[in-house]
């Protein structure tokens, strides 16, 4: 074998390897497989219970109100500090700054107490993947934990996963009363909009608190 | 990638400590479903909503109370974490057949907030039934006000969620009207300094339990979770790939077909 035949054939090692480490890589940053897009939800929450007496009207463990520190999400290989989140001038949620933290809605409630918490995350931000550029994978059942101000961490588990275009977002199922400490997670999906620089829709992860541990 | 995420994260962390909102303290509405007591066939909801202020808004909506009446409402309860909760009729230990204010504050606790329509709100004015609402010719009863943070007891905020509305007024002889041919003098009154007011006026006919708690503010429309920045690598990856593999083909072929042609040359 001549000397530049040998060369050639490493080159084309090399390029064959590099070849097939970029389509490893690819199918890795493949976008994750999102839910169907949900219908709009019925009617809101209204509590079932009409009977006087000491029974509680509320569902499962309660815990006082506390700021959220950590979220860890295990099946999404997560753990990354929360920040508080407001609202934008024009109403709008607040969003975190970089792709990592995850911001925690500070007009709702706490998770681990009573209402809907609200984190959001974002799937893609300024050229780095988003804490939340897996959430579509959660199942459910799948485990959430955060880490309080009081030293407990809230465990949630996921109910369900929705999505829903932006124009249409379900204020009600996300932000209205619910009877049992709920958590949600939101991230962005769907189709992107170039002319607006925007996902068409969002996703939305559903849990609800299970355990709480000190 | 890697390498763009670390060159990222240090201004990121910067951009970070300056735009750390601060909470001071969560907004939320507590929901409260109003339940009858001592038969009173009331029924309600209502809603405490914490505002970032500090300010505590209240909305009552009740139905089926003593018609064209004033019904004193408190919030009662405390912040020493104690577990209050609504009475039953076993709370009833005169025996007469109503479940009396007195009677039902073990079980629901002392007045915290007195909810006047104007004026002051703590439990000195707990029988100023010339500031409660008055419920309509039809027995429906609507509420609505702003305390401020300032006038609240420390932590009421706090403490929403372990709170009881209680809504006063029943109408024992059925008559839609207060009277003492009801149930006597109220004793509540009376021990108040206050004589001649009927016990049918001060027995509490509705008492609220948490049932639920939702956003204080709700935000306007989806939330902008996303630049799409990164929505595409797959593809360049997969085109970058392909393109190497086509390359390696490329030498592959050629290096053989020249050998080839060298090799007959040779020969
Ligand atoms: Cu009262």
């Amino acid at each position: 074998m001549t000397r530049s035949r040998k060369v050639a054939l490493v080159a084309a090692a090399v390029l064959a390897i590099a070849g097939a480490i970029a389509i490893v890589v690819g199918r890795h940053d493949e976008p994750v497989a999102e839910p169907p897009r949900t219908a709009p939800p019925g009617p809101p929450f209204s509590a079932p219970a009409t009977r006087s007496g000491t029974d509680v009207l509320t569902t499962g463990r309660l815990l006082p109100t506390s700021e959220p520190t950590r979220v860890r999400i295990p099946a999404l290989h997560v753990d990354e500090a929360v920040i508080g989140l407001g609202q934008n001038p024009d109403g709008s949620m607040q969003v975190p700054t970089d792709a990592h933290t995850v911001g925690w809605y500070t007009k709702a409630p706490t998770p681990g107490s009573l209402g809907p918490a609200v984190l959001a995350g974002h799937v893609n931000y300024r050229g780095a993947d988003g804490t939340f550029a897996r959430l579509a994978m959660l199942r459910p059942g799948d485990r959430i934990m955060v880490a309080r101000q009081d030293g407990v961490t809230a465990t949630f588990a996921v109910n369900r996963l929705d999505r829903y275009p932006k124009d249409q977002f379900p204020a009600d199922a996300v932000y209205g009363a619910i009877d049992h400490a709920g958590l949600r997670l939101i991230t962005c999906g769907g189709d992107f909009d170039d002319r607006s620089g925007h996902y068409l829709d969002n996703i939305v992860a559903y849990a609800s608190l299970v355990t709480a541990d000190r | 990638m890697r390498i763009r995420r670390t060159l990222l994260a240090v201004p990121a962390a910067a951009a970070l400590l300056l735009a750390t909102p601060t909470a001071a303290l969560a907004d939320e509405s507590v929901h409260v479903k109003l339940l009858e007591l001592n038969n009173s066939g009331a029924s309600g909801n209502a809603t405490l909503t914490a505002t970032s202020g500090g300010d505590l808004r209240i909305s009552i909506r009740s139905t089926g109370l003593v018609p064209n009446s004033p019904h004193a409402q408190h919030l009662h309860g405390s912040t020493t974490g104690m577990d209050f909760h609504c009475p039953d009729m076993s709370a009833d230990t005169n025996g007469n057949g109503y479940v009396s204010t007195e009677e039902g504050m073990p079980a629901y606790g002392d007045i915290f907030v007195s909810l006047t329509t104007k004026g002051d709100t703590s439990k000195a004015s707990g029988l100023a039934v010339d500031r409660m609402p008055t419920a309509d010719p039809e027995g429906n009863l609507r509420y609505d006000r702003t305390i401020a943070g300032a006038d609240l007891p420390p932590g009421t905020i706090e403490h929403l969620k372990d709170l009881h509305i209680v809504e006063h007024g029943v109408d024992a002889n059925d008559n839609d009207k207060y009277d003492l041919a009801g149930l006597g003098e109220s004793t509540l009154a009376k021990s108040a300094g206050l004589s001649g007011i009927p016990e049918e006026a001060t027995d509490p006919a509705l008492c609220g339990m948490v049932s639920g708690a939702a956003a204080g503010s709700v935000p306007v429309g989806g939330v902008a979770t996303g630049d799409g920045s990164t929505r595409d690598e797959a593809t360049v990856w997969y085109g970058a790939g392909g393109l190497a593999l086509l390359a390696a083909l490329g030498i592959v072929v050629v290096t053989r077909r020249r050998s080839y042609v060298l090799n007959r040359v040779q020969r």
